[in-house]
């Protein structure tokens, strides 16, 4: 059946730009080479967190479900939103809960801090091991084509314009050679107080 | 065990031609294997312009995590007379099992001389890339490890780059990457040679969205695109580096040039 | 080759599945019903391992009525996806876990719309607006692609049906005793009558 990070198929990206954050992600969800579902997001808001999970689809809901509940008790417990470095502490220590039976899941995150205004992204593998980058993160099936795109298409301090047509430029024909993403994209530009979220029609093959 | 499967850089790829390690214990008979291939990374490039065509490839040669020298052209002048391969028009790139790309090269090379003196006159692009199809496919059951491009200029004098699986299969295209990081740098060239996912604004949605019309481009800018996109490649894959070799195929002859890469 | 098929229109849900109970090549009987009605406005159609279907739907039946009977009032079609692919999410990493494929269908009596859920046995949850599951995905979904409006009312739906159907039938290579229909609207589940016996031209 092959590895279960490729079974349903999917991507995402993250980016930072100036005073701003981008994530995206695709819409298929398949079963091998079976289109199953063209309209599948894989970000999910947090409050002021957007995580983004790649992977196997059914750890991706179970995963996203554990995280809203999480996130939910901390605000009950806290009477403040989560931070995304708390989230990222948060997210790295409860896959990490699952090393020797792990979520198939390949999680990013992307938000800006209320507090320090400071934008910030970071990725994971499946046991919870934190890449913090300055740049730019990938995930999913197309995370090789995603790597290629986005080292070719970033720069730094992209306004919050420029920044979504760099990081759905990059997604879009990253997704267009890979045969386990596409269908369209969500993509969410974060600022200090606005949140832009758009949906791109794409290929639809 | 997550580790193992989001996957350590050489999956499956990186090998060597004998077997490191005996996978039997030392009693009893003792196995030999012998893999007649190796995988020795590195990418290539292709891009056709109006009147050129441009070839890259960096000089990169690996085995597994070894870098065995910095320094092995992956280009090769096809056609020409004496050491420098003077007065040729044709070149060939391979990437994937080294040894074999320089034994196809030196088929390929002879076949193109060898027309050239029984009939008086230089061989046609589109003729040498039929003929190198012919050749891969002659060992279909013991394929030429490699994914060649082949590039020159057409009969009209305009670029021409033709693209080949290890079997044969051939295709002339604009633009074309292969190799270790073909799958970082084709999307990255779709999208800035061929405008994919462009289009003219505000001319209408859906169906009506006009592609951004595609245009000959220069060839100071598919120089920048092709350095470009080997820098990224090289941010990415631990498998190209080092150096770039360039070649750009115009009717004045072919000029061939050097760019250092990183060595990390 | 069990069939399980669903088809949203603009005020229904259509639920169909195979009649025929099979073991290996061999059918066991001709007038099965892989569906169990959850509450009144949700219906489970059901295919996979033989003795985990019946004994999955079963308990997830036994479960969201626990829930109507304690909180006198039925969970929404979407809160019932959710719960039963918390359900086989849960087997799914135990000792031995259910191989189910599942679709189930409702109507969201607050939002006034018809729902479809796609789980199958990884229980990977979608959202979806017509779905199948095992060889009726390969036959029926492009049909469905290019006949399905979300607006269809329930002819249409019924004809797009008996489309899928008929492709099954010309195109199966064993005879699956044709399907049991369900329809969920705003007034519940009813059964349809659905001619099997229709004959298809096979070129």
């Amino acid at each position: 059946m092959g590895s279960p990070f490729s079974i349903n198929g999917g991507a995402c990206v993250a980016m930072v730009g100036k005073d701003c954050v981008a994530i995206a992600c695709d819409l298929r969800l398949g079963m091998q080479a079976l289109t199953v579902s063209n309209n599948f997001p894989k970000i999910f808001n947090y409050g002021d967190v957007y995580l983004g999970l790649t992977g196997l689809a059914t750890d991706v809901a179970t995963v996203s479900d554990l995280f809203r509940y999480k996130v939910n008790m901390y605000r009950l417990r806290e009477e403040r939103n989560i931070s995304p470095q708390t989230m990222a502490n948060l997210v790295s220590s409860s896959l990490y809960e699952r090393r020797f039976g792990p979520y198939f899941v390949s999680p990013v995150i992307a938000g800006i801090n209320q507090t320090t205004g400071k934008p910030f992204i970071c990725g994971f593998d499946s046991i919870g091991c934190i890449d913090f980058a300055k740049d730019f993160i990938v995930s999913g099936t197309a995370s090789d084509q995603l790597f290629g795109t986005c080292e070719g298409l970033w720069e730094p301090d992209l306004g919050p314009e420029d920044l979504f047509e760099t990081v759905s430029q990059a997604l879009l024909n990253a997704v267009d050679r890979d045969a386990l993403s596409g269908w369209g994209a969500h993509v969410y530009i974060i600022e200090k107080d606005k949140v832009t979220k758009r949906l791109l029609k794409g290929r639809q093959d | 065990m997550a580790s193992v499967f989001s996957g350590a850089p050489p999956q499956s790829g990186p090998g060597y031609s004998f077997k490191q390690t005996p996978t039997e214990a030392p009693s009893g008979t003792r196995q030999h294997g012998f893999y007649p291939y190796t995988d020795n990374g590195g990418s290539t490039l292709g891009i056709s312009g109006a009147d050129f065509t441009i070839l890259a490839g960096d000089t990169r040669h690996t085995s597994g995590y070894n870098i065995n020298t910095r320094y092995a052209p992956k280009l090769f002048k096809i056609g020409g007379e004496g050491p420098d391969n003077k007065g040729a028009s044709i070149v060939l790139s391979v990437v994937g099992f080294a040894a074999d790309g320089e034994a196809l090269k030196e088929r390929l090379d002879t076949i193109v001389k060898m027309y050239k003196y029984q009939h008086g006159k230089p061989m046609s692009v589109a003729a040498c890339a039929q003929r190198l199809s012919h050749i891969l496919y002659g060992k279909r059951f013991f394929p030429y490890y490699v994914h060649a491009i082949l590039g020159g200029l057409d009969e009209e004098g305009r670029g021409a780059l033709y693209s080949y699986d290890p079997v044969g299969s051939y295709e002339r295209e604009q633009c074309r990457a292969a190799g270790a990081a073909a799958s970082l740098i084709m999307p990255f060239l779709d999208n800035q040679v061929n405008f994919k996912n462009q289009y003219v604004p505000d001319s209408g949605s859906g169906h009506e969205l006009q592609e951004k019309p595609r245009t000959p481009l220069d060839q100071n800018h598919v120089l920048e695109l092709v350095r470009d996109a080997f820098t990224s490649a090289v941010e990415r894959h631990i498998e190209v580096g080092d150096g770039l070799q360039v070649m750009i195929i115009k009717k004045e002859g072919i000029m061939e040039a050097f760019h250092p890469l990183k060595q990390d | 080759m069990e069939v399980l098929l669903g088809i949203t229109g603009k005020d229904f849900t259509i639920v169909a599945a195979s009649k025929a109970a099979m073991r290996g090549a061999t059918i066991l009987k001709a007038s099965d019903d892989k569906t169990r009605a959850l509450n009144s406005t949700s219906l489970m159609a059901f295919s996979g391992e033989a003795g985990d279907t019946v004994q999955f739907a079963e308990y997830i039946q036994a479960n969201i009525q626990l829930y109507s009977m304690r909180n006198s009032m039925e969970l929404s079609p979407t809160a019932t996806a959710n719960f039963v692919r918390g359900e086989l999410a849960r087997a799914l990493r135990s000792r031995r876990p259910y191989t189910v494929n599942l679709i189930l269908g409702g109507y969201d009596k607050i939002a006034d719309k018809p729902t479809l859920y796609w789980i199958d046995y990884l229980a990977s949850l979608a959202p979806v607006p017509y779905a199948a599951h095992g060889y009726a995905q390969y036959y029926c979904l492009s049909i469905l692609d290019k006949h399905h409006h979300p607006d269809i009312d329930f002819e249409q739906g019924m004809k797009l049906l008996r489309m899928c159907t008929q492709e099954l039938k010309r195109r199966l290579p064993i005879d699956f005793k044709g399907v049991v229909v369900k329809v969920i609207t705003k007034d519940g589940i009813r059964e349809q009558e659905y001619e099997d016996d229709v004959k298809v031209a096979i070129p």
